[in-house]
């Protein structure tokens, strides 16, 4: 039975036998026994519908707002889980409980942005900027790692999927790998060719993502010469649950990964909501659940965060959906967190508790959220990750 | 050093820093006439041909540009029109594509026997049934005979069998259970699997044979029979033929088919049209009025839209694209504006019942996305208001007939301001044209569009003047696509340094540009459509409103990168399915020829050298060294 670490030694041994091995590969290898902090960050595409997902039981007025697609009480048939008496989740994130009642699992209500645009790509760009209100180029989530320097590895910052999102573009290489067994070049004659021309090219962004590209193919090549396995029997579901397996990978071959994206989509609930958020949670907490399951120990090393762009009004509209509002939920998860507790301070459905008068308040800004856990989680400094925020509010997220 | 030396001597070191000045930002530098005619193919098509350079350099640039901004004059290629006739769907109306591709084969749909049985019963009978006491629901039922009894039983609810009789109960338990297991002998009779169709030894032959033991093997059944296998097929039995794959797609996922048929056309359209810049245009429109294939009923919606909505206005006035994609089913149900009604709070409606109402959804992207733009200068309330408008504009029979459909019954009646300008109460149907034509003809969206439109055709941050000068058009012309682009085209800006290569090919354009720069033969554009996908733009596939972006930024990632240089060598070397390429007029040619071929461009020192360094070692066939040319950063711009 292989253990990653023989497969890095081995590797790295053959590679030296060539004259190859790359410095961040030997020192990736040297680094197997001091535990790498990670972040993983998943934003869920669309404007995820807070309150169905976590669900605010106690208050009256959430059911008087959505008499067809409110999830019923805990105990009822298709009734939330009783988290804390207050909040319940959504029966499909079953799999999640387990990780509550662990203390893995923290959520955090009311959050959000301050900008009140309800464009989705606008919201989206700001949070994944992490510079609500003006457009930055680079991404929260490339300014929480510490400066590269030349033996860094170049998969320290990961995204799945075929773009390169915001949140995880900048000054650091990030790496876009939309499926890591195909991510090579596939005529073996013609790789040196083509890395020598895109390592030589006047066209500035081709020289970096060719670079950056290259790179990585060679780093995934050793890591992909085994099939992989999850452990302990964890069962990804969907395309989602395939993202998450593909960090997991990475994850596991200690080839340096500090920052990890994925995405998930399909959650613009304008029109009969309520099967549709169920089919999508199936996936959403299988899938996290068996990322946790699959990472076993490692998890003591791992944050994951969740969010959304913004949330959905209070009340359905008139088509079993729900329009786009303003406060949402996030979700932190990891052997590092002090979980089992629902955080943020809850705003109330009261009329005038409500933003414009239609949606959750948001008292607790998402960068509250992201910066604590950049910085007591990676040890970047917060006002490094969201240049020109001064964090007010201070959550107790993390355990140390 | 005399005067006159010194004078030289400056006006030299000037001249040679304006010329190592970035041409890149240069849009008041000229193209030479040789990249003008490059530069033009380029930008309004999808990649040159072999032979386009020298057609060009025939007629004129003017002369060639003004035949592309009125494709009726051009003949369209043969080629094209030969691969086309393939396609079965492309020119059926919406209710013929309905009815011929159902989502659910019709028998499966039939409503079953208890439903019937439970409909037949007379008024007063259901009346019964529904209101009186048990006794009075016993006798009623005991009155019937013991099949419509069972029936009837089967399709109540639980609230007309409360309190009968247990074995009256039973009987509709057992009704029921043998109504499905009716059902599903029926389902298994319309839809057999292949192990009750063929023997063992045909269906390897029809999974693993040769195309010509495959095809033999189907021939030899009758109509019935052959339709009932090939629905059965798995898909590698039909995944390398063509012929049988569309057929098998056709018989069992009609409605992937449909839209399947769509994408090939679109992908051998830009490989063969003459009338290129058209398909550029449609290409760009489609985009910008995004509708998913992945959503319910537009994966067969989209087939019409892009025929009648889009197509037909891409040369004409902007206001007529835009009322089009306002009507069209496809538009109203991708964006939710279908089930879009006035709020009646009005109307008393008990707790538990769902209350109909507005959905914003299209007034928002109506404003933010197809014409004023996000910055264009509108509030929540003129959002509001134009999803107020628009109320009523549905569809008709969305599973039959998916017609457009004005429903006075769910409009909003009352008085409406949008951007200011008030619209009366009783408006009707009218509203929502009144407010197209606003919309259509406010500032921001001559200047929205046209920056769009320059981000394609120039470069991902176009200059402004250009822009003015465009948006200045388009709001003296009416909105005039083809005068806007003829501004567009005739601008200092277009054939300007700082425009050459400024542009970063999209998937859908590195793919095309490479067939059509190899000369390629698409006899099927199935696979070719596939790694469109695989490099990042399934084509109709954006789950997002906004569609694929028009700037680069994008498309420059690893996955992207490594996903173009391994297609480039997969064409090269003749691996793509249904794409066959002759790369023997590269035969014995050296690197920089090849890449100035395939290029129209000599190819940059950098990648010359590094392919002529390289090859020498790899043994490099033409092929290959295409491949290389292809994949390089070169062929990566256009």
């Amino acid at each position: 039975m292989y253990t990653r670490r023989f497969f890095l030694r081995a590797s790295a041994v053959a590679m030296a036998g060539v004259g190859m091995a790359p410095p961040w590969l030997v020192r990736a290898a040297a680094e197997t026994s001091r535990r790498r902090k990670i972040l993983v960050a998943i934003f869920q595409r669309g404007a995820a519908d807070g309150l169905n997902i976590v669900v605010p039981f106690f208050e009256s007025r959430y059911y008087d707002g959505r008499p067809t697609i409110a999830v019923p009480q805990p105990g009822k048939p298709n009734g939330a889980i009783d988290l804390d008496g207050r909040f319940g989740l959504h029966p499909n994130l079953q799999p999640l409980k387990a990780m509550w009642d662990a203390g893995q699992l923290a959520i955090v209500e009311a959050t959000g942005s301050p900008d009140p645009t309800r464009s989705h790509f606008d919201a989206q760009d700001f949070m994944e900027s992490g510079t609500p209100g003006r457009l930055t180029e680079d991404g929260w989530l490339n300014r929480a790692l510490a400066p590269t320097d030349p033996q860094s590895s170049p998969l320290r910052a990961i995204s799945i999927g075929a773009q390169l999102p915001r949140t995880i573009r900048g000054r650091q290489p990030a790496v876009a790998v939309s499926d890591v067994t195909q991510f090579q070049v596939r005529n073996r004659q013609l790789a040196g060719i083509l890395e020598n021309m895109y390592a030589t090219t006047a066209d500035e962004k081709l020289l970096a993502t060719g670079k950056e590209a290259f790179d990585a193919a060679k780093m995934i090549e050793t890591i992909t010469r085994a099939p992989y396995a999850p452990a302990n029997g964890a069962q990804y579901i969907g395309e989602f649950g395939r993202s998450l397996q593909q960090v997991a990978r990475l994850i596991k071959a200690d080839v340096g990964v500090e920052v990890a994206f994925a995405d998930i989509g399909g959650w613009d609930h304008h029109f009969n909501e309520v099967p549709q958020l169920a089919t999508v949670l199936q996936q959403f907490g299988a899938s996290l659940a068996a990322f946790a399951r699959d990472m076993g120990d490692r998890m003591e090393d791992i944050v994951l965060v969740t969010m959304s762009e913004f949330g959905r009004t209070v009340k359905e509209d008139g088509n079993n959906g729900t329009d786009h509002g303003h406060g949402n939920v996030m979700f932190a998860m990891g052997g590092a967190i002090r979980g089992g507790q629902v955080y943020g301070r809850w705003p109330g459905l009261a009329p005038e508790q409500l933003y414009e008068q239609r949606d959750l308040a948001v008292t607790t800004d998402f960068r509250d959220v992201l910066g604590e856990l950049a910085a007591g989680h990676l040890g970047q400094k917060a006002d490094r990750v969201f240049p020109g925020y001064q964090s007010s509010t201070r959550l107790g997220l993390l355990k140390t | 050093m005399t005067r006159t030396g010194w004078l030289l001597i400056s006006a030299l070191l000037l001249t040679a820093a304006a010329l190592r000045g970035h041409a890149a930002d240069r849009f008041d530098l000229k193209l030479p006439t040789d990249k003008q005619i490059v530069h033009v193919l380029n930008r309004l098509t999808f990649g040159a041909t072999p032979e386009d350079v020298d057609r060009v350099k025939r007629i004129g640039i003017d002369a060639w540009i003004d035949q592309q901004l009125h494709p009726e004059r051009l003949t369209e290629n043969p080629a094209l029109d030969v691969r086309l006739r393939q396609f079965q769907t492309l020119a059926l109306p919406m209710w013929q594509i309905l009815d011929k591709y159902p989502a659910v084969p019709p028998a499966l749909t039939a409503r079953p026997p208890s439903l019937d049985a439970l409909l037949s019963l007379t008024p007063q009978q259901r009346n019964i049934l529904q209101s009186c006491s048990v006794e009075e629901r016993r006798v009623m039922l005991d009155a019937l005979d013991p099949q419509k009894r069972g029936l009837v039983l089967a399709a109540s609810t639980p609230q007309t069998l409360e309190g009968l009789p247990d074995d009256l109960i039973q009987q509709g338990a057992n009704a029921r259970k043998a109504e499905q297991e009716a059902r599903q002998k029926e389902f298994r009779r319309l839809m057999p699997p292949l192990s009750e169709l063929l023997s063992p030894d045909q269906i390897r032959t029809v999974t693993n044979g040769t195309v010509e033991e495959k095809l033999g093997l189907l021939d030899s059944f009758d109509a019935d029979k052959r339709r009932q296998v090939v629905r059965a097929l798995p898909p590698q039995a039909y995944a390398t033929v063509p012929a049988l794959r569309r057929e098998a797609m056709a018989a069992s996922q009609p409605q992937n088919f449909v839209n399947s048929e769509l994408i090939e056309q679109k992908l051998l359209r830009a490989v063969y049209s003459n009338r290129q810049l058209e398909e550029v245009l449609v290409d760009f429109w489609t985009n910008h009025f995004n509708v998913f294939n992945g959503k319910g009923q537009d994966r067969v919606l989209l087939t019409s839209f892009e025929r009648e909505a889009i197509r037909p206005h891409v040369f004409g006035h902007f206001k007529d694209l835009l009322l089009a994609t306002a009507r069209h089913p496809a538009m109203l149900f991708y964006l939710d504006n279908w089930q879009s009604q006035a709020p009646r709070d009005d109307l008393p409606v008990p707790a538990g019942v769902r209350r109909p109402g507005l959905n914003e959804n299209y007034g928002r992207e109506l404003l933010e996305l197809h014409t004023l733009g996000v910055n264009g200068g509108y509030t929540q309330d003129d959002v509001i208001a134009v999803a107020r408008a628009f109320t009523g504009w549905t569809i008709y029979d969305p599973q039959k007939f998916a017609e457009f459909q004005f429903n006075p019954g769910v409009h909003d009646r009352r008085e409406k301001v949008v951007l200011g300008h008030p619209i009366p109460a009783m408006g009707g149907e009218q509203d929502g044209v009144e407010v197209i034509d606003l919309l259509a003809h406010h500032p921001s969206t001559a200047k929205f569009i046209s920056k769009k439109l320059a981000q394609r055709f120039v470069a991902d941050d176009p200059p402004a003047p250009l822009v003015d000068r465009m948006a200045a058009t388009f709001a003296s012309t009416d909105g005039d696509l083809r005068a806007v682009l003829q501004t567009l085209f005739k601008s200092p800006e277009f054939l300007s340094e700082g425009a050459w290569h400024a542009k970063l090919k999209s998937p859908l354009e590195m793919v095309v540009s490479s067939v059509r720069a190899m000369n390629a033969d698409v006899a099927d554009a199935f696979v070719l459509s596939q790694r469109v996908a695989d490099l990042g733009e399934p084509l109709y596939g954006k789950i997002e409103p906004s569609g694929y972006p028009n700037t680069g930024d994008a498309w420059t990632n690893t996955a992207t990168v490594m996903g173009r240089i391994n297609f480039a060598s997969a064409l090269s070397a003749g691996q793509v399915p249904g794409v066959k390429v002759d790369v023997s007029r590269f035969n014995f040619k050296d690197v920089a020829t090849v890449a100035r071929t395939l290029l129209n461009a000599p190819p940059s020192p950098s990648t010359l050298s590094a392919i002529e360094q390289g090859i020498q070692s790899a043994e490099a066939t033409p092929s290959m060294l295409a491949g290389l040319v292809l994949g390089s950063p070169d062929f990566q711009r256009r």
